[in-house]
């Protein structure tokens, strides 16, 4: 295809259709090389976009709930990622939250809100709302999470 | 210089004694503070609470100087007799000196101020300690004029008694088999060795080996004070105390009334009790044996339990390799561990459900881990099947690439011409 | 780039280029190109832009994008493809030991193409070291190292001994079990041998794998190693004005080309690469371990596999590890200043005994290697 290409320049009036069509496919030929400079471009775009990079600090905060939500005395078990944790109102201010997974073979544990405990419905073990234990085989207190209320919302911050 | 003698002697002195204070003070700065000075032992060997005593008993006085009995202001004629503040030994030894206790009568002695309520109760301690005693194995058989067994010096030492809480106490949590072991570790003196396989057992190896606070002792299950062996009615009952979920499946199932009628030890006659370990989930079809014929329909249903159980750790093992296999990719796996984690509480539950024996309640718990664990191996393999798409993608870049190439070429060649 | 050569499109288009050129030497900040090899003759920075391409579009340039001359420009290029990959994942790479395996694993795992771009960057970097590797074989067996070529080889060695310090200094930065454990078990080697021991040990900060360290691993890694590499790009083509490409012994490709279709050729040659390495990062992907516990030794892992020779004679053997560095020491320089020390001719049969001492050390090489690999697996 190493013809001359004189007549695909410059638009002369009346030009031929050979020649139109060959500036169309030298066209269409640049149009599908960008292509390349496109899908770099596009995946490049999509990995460098910053808010999934600002979410990885965010997920160590998790948003609970409206403290309105809870009653006093009540117990929830949030599931979040491999660190399921219990949230507890103990009174009107006060909100504790504590890692839902017990300390002697983990399992997951209950909460009892007539006893203000969290047991372990595995070898009964029972731990009181500051983490200690109360009776049964746990070797170890549970581990507890800062928990903030901002405008009504709780916070816990999972470290 | 300072012209006048009088003078420059004056400032020599003063010189001299700022010296000699700073000297002073720095030696007291040097010292470390919170240090207190040693007791003060008189001339001579007489101390605070053993008084002339410990000239000619040195050996004792220097046990019981360091133990909580000294500290109290309890003096050697306390317990027994006479007199520690002469040398004379006619003296000392005079009045109502007791001597070396004799046995049969120590527990009366230590008792006159531990069974007191008022000398105790400054301290909190109990004062229950001599009656318990005399209903104890020990106890008893002293009063039936054996000797051969313990009394209070026994356990606690007689010159250096420390308390239970002093982990240098001989009835320290971590010692009290040691102490017990003493006479209980002799099958001939005691007739069973229960020191060795309680040394072996899982509850020895937490406490000595572990040193876990809450792993029971000999004092735990037998008492202290009133030590006996529990019953066979009554074994159950403590090992119940901690393991208190197992009990209560237990009671709630057939092995209860049964093994009660029978007169057979409930918890021991699985699992042992001196000699304890942590049971094997195999002991499901395995240890009915024990009691029941191989081909009863009981071994059958002990059989199933352990199927069911087997089933749902296998699901969970397969579940948590192909966790694995994702992290490796890696593909977000954290909701897939969690979810493992509940279902991993089902299997234990199960467990500590057999005890009841009832197939209802275990296979409920298999069934809800096994579906856990289906449903995690499912979402799992969905999702490695979305990697295939990229293979397909990988066809139809390979197209394009080679039409590029081509087009590249024709560009290329098209330039010959110049 | 469609029109012939020598016609151009109208004025209008051209404008902007006579706008730049009334206010700065474009021919000047364009000669800078024959820096890096495109383009050979020197180019008179007087004259207009346009005259200047449209002379060098005639030029005629010798074929080297074909074998065996093609694994210098494929090194310049998987560079390149290393390069870019490599900013785009430090844009999200934190150099802590608290953050690096969780910043990795969140490139590979949650980012949108992220696993795209860390395993064109893994591959790539295994295809650069292959290259790099071949092309001081090749340097060898063609003889292109006897004078005047002595700075062609010094620096293709030099090549070589980077792209494995990179590599080196890479792994590291996953902060993953199993490159901190080979890391580790590497250093051992390294900083065993004489003279260059030292010097790493000062320049990476002693031979305790902690923060610090990453830290500075992490500056070579991203920016004194690629500023050295192009350092050496540079003497490379520089020895190679001077004294021309050599023609392999036994001839081959010696024709020549337009500077056009050579470029087209480079292209072509980038995208085959590009999708050679699309193809491996798709198809065979290298895996994610999990991540490093300093305080638990993994049993099992010997060093990266370069260094499993040295490796083998200090721990498999009786001989001691001393021994062991300067025997590799002795070899690397040997290697190194190779021209400096051959006393053989250019003639045929010089040429085969070259070669033969040349696979023999390759051969002990490679067994003592086999042999590194089994001391740690092989034992247990």
């Amino acid at each position: 295809m190493a013809d001359h290409q004189q007549d695909a320049h410059g638009a002369p009036p009346g030009r031929s259709r050979r020649g139109t069509r060959r500036h169309f496919i030298a066209w269409l030929s640049r149009a599908f090389l960008g292509l390349w400079g496109l899908g770099a471009a596009g995946v490049a775009a999509a990995y460098l976009r910053a808010p999934h990079g600002g979410e990885r600090a965010a997920e160590r905060l998790v948003r609970v709930g409206l403290l309105d939500d809870f009653r006093i005395g009540e117990g929830r078990l949030i599931r979040h990622g491999t660190t399921p944790f219990f949230v507890v109102r103990k009174d009107a201010e006060t909100v504790v939250a504590l890692s839902a997974v017990c300390t002697h073979v983990r399992c997951i544990l209950d909460y009892d809100q007539r006893r203000r405990a969290l047991v372990c419905p595995c070898h009964d073990g029972s731990f009181d709302l500051s983490g200690s234990v109360l009776a049964g085989p746990p070797p170890r207190p549970l581990q507890r999470y800062d928990v903030s209320v901002r405008a009504g919302e709780i916070f816990v911050l999972l470290s | 210089m300072i012209r006048r003698p009088g003078l420059r002697r004056a400032a020599a002195g003063l010189i001299l004694l700022a010296a000699a204070s700073g000297a002073v003070l720095a030696g007291r700065a040097g010292a470390q503070p919170g240090v207190s000075r040693p007791q003060t032992v008189g001339p001579a060997g007489v101390g605070v609470s053993s008084g002339r005593c410990g000239v000619c008993h040195p050996a004792q006085r220097a046990e019981f100087e360091g133990s909580r009995h000294a500290r109290e202001q309890v003096r050697c004629i306390s317990c027994h007799g006479g007199n520690d503040d002469t040398l004379e030994q006619a003296r000392a030894h005079g009045g109502d000196f007791r001597g070396r206790i004799a046995k049969r009568a120590e527990p009366a002695v230590c008792a006159k101020c531990h069974s007191d309520e008022r000398m105790m109760r400054p301290y909190n301690l109990p004062v229950d300690q001599h009656a318990l005693y005399q209903t104890s194995g020990h106890g008893r058989l002293l009063a039936q004029g054996n000797e051969r067994v313990a009394v209070c010096s026994d356990c606690h030492g007689a010159h250096g008694i420390l308390p239970p809480s002093d982990p240098a106490s001989r009835v320290f949590r971590t010692n009290i088999p040691q102490t017990c072991g003493g006479c209980h570790a002799d099958s001939v003196r005691v007739g069973k060795n229960v020191f060795d396989p309680y040394v072996s057992s899982v509850h020895g190896r937490e406490l000595l080996d572990h040193a876990n606070p809450r792993a029971p002792h000999c004092v735990s299950c037998h008492g202290a004070h009133g030590a006996a062996p529990p019953d066979v009615g009554d074994v159950d009952k403590v090992c119940g105390q901690c393991h208190t979920a197992e009990r209560r499946y237990f009671m709630a199932g057939p092995h209860a009334d049964a093994l009660g009628r029978g007169g057979l030890s409930e918890c021991a006659s699985c699992h042992g009790d001196h000699a304890v370990q942590v049971s094997p989930p195999a002991w499901l079809s395995t240890v009915c044996t024990g009691c029941h014929a191989e081909d009863s329909g009981e071994r059958a249903l002990g059989e199933r339990l352990w199927t069911s159980y087997q089933a749902a750790a296998a699901d969970l093992e397969e579940a948590r390799q192909l966790i694995e296999r994702a992290d490796r990719i890696p593909i977000a796996t954290d909701d897939y561990k969690a979810r493992l984690e509940q279902a991993r509480t089902y299997v234990n539950e199960a467990l500590t459900a057999a005890h009841s024996i009832d197939e209802a309640t275990v296979s409920g718990f298999t069934a809800r881990a096994r579906s856990v664990g289906t449903e995690i191996q499912s979402e799992i393999y969905a999702k490695l099947g979305n990697l295939n798409l990229r293979r397909l993608l990988l066809i139809v870049f390979w197209f394009y690439l080679i039409l590029t190439v081509l087009v590249l070429r024709r560009f290329r060649d098209a330039s010959r011409t110049a | 780039m469609s029109a012939p050569a020598g016609t151009e499109r109208p004025a209008a288009r051209g404008n902007w280029v006579d706008w730049l050129e009334r206010r700065i030497n474009l021919t000047q900040l364009f000669s800078l190109i024959t820096h890096f090899g495109l383009v050979y003759t020197p180019i008179d920075t007087s004259r207009p832009i346009r005259e200047v391409l449209r002379e060098l579009s005639q030029q005629k340039v010798p074929t080297y994008a074909q074998w065996p001359r093609v694994l210098g420009v494929l090194a310049g290029i998987l560079f390149v493809v290393e390069v870019v990959t490599g900013s785009l994942l430090a844009f999200y790479y934190r150099p802590t030991p608290e953050e690096a395996y969780a910043s990795t694993r969140t490139i590979v795992r949650d980012l949108p193409f992220g696993w795209f771009i860390h395993q064109v960057h893994a591959w790539g970097a295994w295809s650069l070291i292959v290259v790099v590797l071949v092309r001081v074989a090749r340097l060898f067996w063609d003889g292109l190292y006897r004078a005047p070529r002595e700075l062609l080889w010094l620096s293709g060695v030099a090549l070589a001994v980077l792209v494995l310090k990179a590599d080196f200094t890479g792994r590291l930065l996953a902060w993953d079990t199993h490159s901190y454990w080979t890391l580790v078990r590497g250093l051992e080697v390294v900083l065993a041998i004489p003279l260059v021991g030292p010097i790493v040990d000062f320049v990476i900060g002693g031979s305790i794998v902690n923060e610090d360290m990453l830290v500075r691993f992490y500056i070579l890694h991203i920016m004194i190693l690629p500023v050295a590499y192009i350092a050496f790009l540079y003497v490379t083509f520089g020895t190679q004005r001077r004294v021309g490409l050599g023609q392999p012994a036994g001839g081959g490709p010696g024709g020549t080309t337009t500077l056009r279709r050579h470029l087209y050729s480079l292209l072509i040659l980038t995208v085959l690469a590009f999708g050679i390495m699309v193809s491996l990062s798709v198809l065979a992907p290298l895996p994610f371990h999990a991540q490093a516990d300093p305080y638990t030794t993994v049993v099992g892992l010997g060093p990266p596999w370069y260094l499993l020779a040295p490796y083998a004679i200090s721990e498999g053997t009786p001989i001691p590890g001393w021994v062991a560095g300067l025997v590799t020491f002795v070899v690397a320089i040997g290697v190194l200043l190779l021209p400096f020390w051959w006393r053989g001719g250019a003639d045929e049969a010089a040429q085969r005994r070259a070669r033969i001492g040349g696979i023999a050390l390759l051969v002990v090489w490679a067994a003592l290697s086999v042999l590194g690999w089994f001391v740690d697996r092989g034992a247990s």
